[in-house]
């Protein structure tokens, strides 16, 4: 029997609290936001097919000041979602070889959000037209 | 390090000792080391074995951050020992340990072997898509087919990325950044046809799926490897050829 | 204790261990061959080698130049028909390295690239950005593990080889994360532990070059030959030692004194010009670089730092973008060491030790004069670089000789009988096991290799002195009796470097002995062997000769001498520079270019 005698270390049980990891759980929780959204809109949905009632209801609790504060936090959680959902985009893919050089990934990034971004403010004008429409 | 001068400039380093035939676990020793500007903590290591305490071990070669021994944590970030200088660290105490997620052997030496099996699993060497007798001469290969892998070949084996990496953390069996940066670095040479061996060795809860992209491999990896872009990539390639598989099967 | 039994073993795995046991493994798939390293195979010290390795590709070139430029450049100490057969297969084996994968670097349509090195006529070295010898030794190791018949020894030291009846039969390693030993029993075992340059206190190599298969092949009767000759790279990084890689002068780089002048014109290397011209000034071979500067420093004409006297190394004409496309690995060294940004600012650089040139005695098949015995690489003296290495003919020598060896020693093991299992295994374990309880004068060994840098930097350096060598002679002897006083303070088994490390001191005082006494002997100056004290000239007459150093135990080795392999090249003048293509016409009975030929200068004495 020889000396040998590994010692096995536990990993850290909050690791994704402490630095380097904080920011990749900020990134994780913004996800989050995304479903809370989610759920707001279904909740939206269930109450605009309830009825009148239901969804005026409705529209009062998302007119209070507490909704506003809730979704301006969502927002910036959605936001920051998009941004790192691109940032990521380039990991995703080989790279990129134009002319000889590898395209730089922060360009990939700033590409993906331009177009995020155009696209957007399209859905935005479609919607804001058909609603001065009908 | 420089011998002209004594210095008197001392930094307190505290390294997690670990000496299996007489310590049940790893414990802080400090030391107090002389320094000058130009040192790394490498040669600080260096100083306390050969005038204070002769069993410290580590492991180190070339002293200029290619050869990838010695890997360590050094205040909580896994580095090189050989290029993280000790003027950043003070005037604080420096906390030395072994690289984390892996067994300790000794001291700041810990098991290697897992990780150099798992290089050895993915079929490390090109598989040349045509065969060339020597007297042929080489295949080409233009600088921009190069570029598709060349910051993947430039993994030194270090193991920082595996030490910041929490799902390797969390799954020991977790094929890791750096054995998939060699994968890929094979998979997209221009000259190799072994893809399809490869990609078996990437499916499932061990291989690239594990992988939750946290990405703090890349932000460690001393080479600019990004290892994070080699496994990110490879999961396109794990979800298609799992689809594919159907498609394939039905053929002739 | 645990036994093992292979029809090859190799010792070492780097580049020329590894291209052992794959032309093992391949020519033949039968045998089962044990590869022992003390590192895991990525670690070895081949994975520093920046610049490159040589191979003749382009047109205008040819086997005779680079067996020429070689041979000059080894001061014509070479045995010219092993240089004959290492030019005809260089490039061959780099088109094998490449088939494996190696990544070199290209031409914009596909082709392998070349650039400049010292002292070669032509440009022939295949770079792999300045990382060749990074992605030469991947490439080795993982092209290895295609072979189930390679059985690996990762972070296995070995204690000592296993001889009798004549014959090599294995040898005792030691695990180091158990601290128990192995005997390893083989028909044949192949050598390939690297060079000695950790015996001086400044150098280029990484901890683990410390000579290990020299001195065991030494202590059982195999001569070291021309270990006197030691190479000093020219562009290290003052303090540390790291290797700053002669590719930097290639892509056209400047070695400028503390006045911002290109003082190589002064040694016989210009005239100077804007653009790199090859065998001219800072394309010169290394010997006669390091060799400048010990002269610009005895002027007082070197810049003082904090870590020593210093030139410095200069890459700014060559741009930005070149810089870091050919040279990435230098920009960081430079920035993280020094301090220092390539782009903006020159490195200060400086001479340190970087490869030996001497080594394990073979010839042109590898074998040694003992039976079963191979070597290749740096740990080896196969006879091509002589009194001094060009640069890119090391990387280049791993491959040929590497290859040459493991089918070598599959040869010759299928041609033996099994080796035995001896009795000499528990004896060697039990010497080793001795040095965890000596209790002498209580020295730390670290101690004693301090002063073993310190005194074979001072005798043994880039000039030499009688009276010097004699005292590091004499300094060497001593420290081997202390050695026999040392007491470890780690006296566990498990990862015990203090352990191994002292037996690696043991190692390097036998191997530096070797290297003291042999410089002691040869009063002459060849190479990288120069003497300032009476023996300033070549002496072909008396030193046209191999030196060889015969270990005998305790007492001081032994030297003989050997003659040269002389076949297409008779000594002639060795130079460089204008003087050079001087030279060469004046051998060709053509007229030099225009003007009259500069005046010979001997650059020992300017």
């Amino acid at each position: 029997m020889s000396e040998r005698r590994p010692f096995h270390r536990l990993q850290p049980r909050h690791w994704w609290a402490h630095k380097p990891y904080r920011a990749y759980t900020v990134r994780e929780l913004s996800g989050v936001a995304v479903a809370v959204y989610g759920a707001i809109l279904l909740v939206g949905l269930f109450c605009l097919w309830r009825g009148q009632d239901a969804y005026a209801v409705y529209r009062r609790i998302l007119a209070s000041d507490w909704s506003f504060v809730v979704h301006a936090v969502l927002l910036a959680a959605v936001l920051w979602h998009v941004v790192t959902w691109f940032e990521i985009l380039p990991k995703t893919m080989p790279k990129l070889i134009l002319r000889g050089r590898q395209l730089p990934q922060r360009q990939v990034t700033a590409m993906g959000l331009l177009i995020a971004l155009v696209c957007s403010a399209a859905l935005l004008v479609v919607v804001v037209a058909i609603g001065a429409m009908s | 390090m420089s011998d002209t001068i004594a210095s008197s400039k001392t930094i307190e380093l505290r390294v997690l000792r670990y000496r299996p035939a007489s310590d049940a676990e790893p414990v802080f020793v400090s030391y107090r080391v002389p320094y000058t500007d130009d040192m790394s903590v490498l040669q600080a290591l260096q100083s306390i074995k050969d005038t204070q305490d002769g069993s410290l071990s580590f492991r180190w070669s070339c002293r200029m951050a290619i050869c990838g021994s010695c890997g360590m944590m050094i205040n909580g970030e896994p580095k090189l020992a050989c290029n993280t200088f000790v003027r950043d660290l003070t005037p604080n105490a420096a906390v030395i340990e072994p690289l984390q997620n892996f067994p300790i052997e000794r001291d700041l030496v810990v098991t290697v072997g897992d990780f150099v099996k798992k290089i050895e699993s993915i079929y490390p060497y090109l598989m040349p898509k045509v065969p060339k007798p020597i007297e042929d001469g080489t295949y080409l290969q233009t600088p921009a087919q190069m570029t598709s892998y060349e910051s993947f070949s430039d993994c030194i084996n270090c193991m920082l990325c595996y030490a910041a990496c929490p799902q390797f953390g969390a799954n020991p069996d977790f094929i890791g950044p750096g054995a998939m940066a060699l994968l890929q670095r094979y998979n997209g040479d221009s000259r190799d046809g072994g893809q399809q061996f490869r990609l078996d060795r990437i499916h499932g809860e061990d291989g690239v799926w594990a992988c939750t992209a946290v990405g703090v491999c890349s932000e460690v990896c001393p080479k600019q490897v990004d290892p994070a872009n080699a496994i990110n990539q490879n999961k396109t390639n794990s979800a298609l050829d799992f689809f594919l598989r159907y498609v394939r099967r039905e053929q002739p | 204790m645990d036994h093992f039994d292979a029809d090859i073993l190799i010792l070492g795995a780097g580049g020329a261990g590894l291209r052992a046991a794959i032309a093992a493994a391949q020519s033949a798939p039968e045998s089962t061959i044990a590869l022992v390293s003390k590192v895991y195979p990525m670690r070895s010290h081949t994975v520093a080698a920046e610049g490159g390795s040589a191979g003749v590709v382009q047109d205008h070139d040819s086997l005779d130049n680079h067996f020429n430029d070689t041979v000059a450049g080894g001061d014509w100490l070479c045995e010219q028909d092993v240089v004959e057969y290492f030019v005809e297969h260089c490039t061959p084996e780099m088109v094998q390295l490449e088939h494996w994968g190696c990544p070199w670097s290209r031409k914009p349509d596909g082709h392998i690239n070349v650039r400049a090195f010292g002292g070669m006529k032509i440009e022939r070295t295949w770079f792999a950005a300045d990382r060749s010898g990074f992605h030469i030794l991947h490439t080795l190791f993982q092209t290895s593990t295609r072979f189930p018949s390679i059985r690996r020894f990762d972070e296995h030291f070995c204690v000592d080889l296993l001889t009798e009846d004549g014959r090599a039969q294995g040898a005792v390693v030691l695990s180091l994360s158990t601290g128990e030993f192995a005997a390893i029993h083989a028909r044949a075992v192949v050598i390939a532990t690297g060079g000695a340059g950790r015996v001086f206190r400044q150098n280029t190599n990484g901890g683990i070059v410390t000579g290990d298969g020299m001195a065991l092949a030494y202590r059982h009767g195999v001569p070291l030959r021309d270990m006197e000759f030691v190479q000093y790279h020219p562009t290290c990084l003052p303090g540390t030692g790291i290797l700053i890689t002669e590719a930097c002068r290639g892509e056209g780089a400047f070695l400028l004194n503390k006045d911002g002048n290109r003082y190589l014109q002064d040694y016989g290397l210009g005239p100077a010009e804007a653009k790199p011209r090859n065998k001219y000034m800072e394309l010169g071979p290394r010997d006669r670089l390091s060799q400048a500067f010990w002269h610009e420093q005895r002027k007082g004409r070197t810049l003082t730092t904090p870590q020593g006297e210093a030139v410095l190394l200069d890459l700014r004409h060559i741009g930005s973008a070149r810089i870091k496309e050919r040279l990435p690995l230098i920009c960081d060294l430079a920035k993280q060491f020094m301090g220092v940004d390539a782009t903006t600012m020159p490195i200060p650089v400086r001479p340190a030790v970087h490869y030996t040139m001497g080594g394990i005695l073979v010839d042109i098949r590898t074998a040694s004069p003992l039976a079963g015995l191979f070597a290749a690489g740096e740990c080896s003296s196969v006879g091509i670089h002589g009194a001094n290495r060009l640069g890119s003919n090391s990387l280049a020598e791993l491959s040929v000789f590497g290859r040459v060896a493991g089918e070598q020693a599959a040869l010759f093991a299928r041609g033996s009988s099994a080796a035995r299992r001896s009795d000499q295994a528990a004896d060697v374990a039990a010497k080793a096991l001795a040095l965890l309880d000596q209790k002498g004068a209580g020295e730390r060994h670290a101690v004693l290799r301090a002063e073993m840098g310190a005194s074979m930097e001072k005798g043994c350096g880039i000039y030499r002195l009688g009276p010097e060598m004699q005292n590091t002679c004499d300094t060497l002897a001593e420290l081997r009796k202390r050695y026999a006083g040392i007491t470890l303070e780690d006296k566990s088994r498990a990862w015990n470097t203090d352990w191994i490390t002292a037996i690696e001191l043991g190692f390097q005082l036998d191997v530096a002995q070797a290297m003291a006494h042999s410089g002691l002997a040869r009063t002459e100056s060849r190479g990288a062997h120069q003497r300032l004290d009476g023996f300033e000239q070549r002496d072909d007459a008396n030193f046209l000769r191999h030196s060889l150093a015969h270990y005998r135990s305790a007492d001081t080795p032994h030297i003989t001498y050997a003659p040269v392999t002389i076949t297409k090249s008779p000594p002639g003048q060795r130079a460089y520079g204008a003087l050079g293509e001087h030279e060469e016409a004046a051998s060709k009975d053509v007229s030099p270019k225009g003007g009259r030929p500069p005046a010979p200068k001997d650059p020992a004495h300017v």
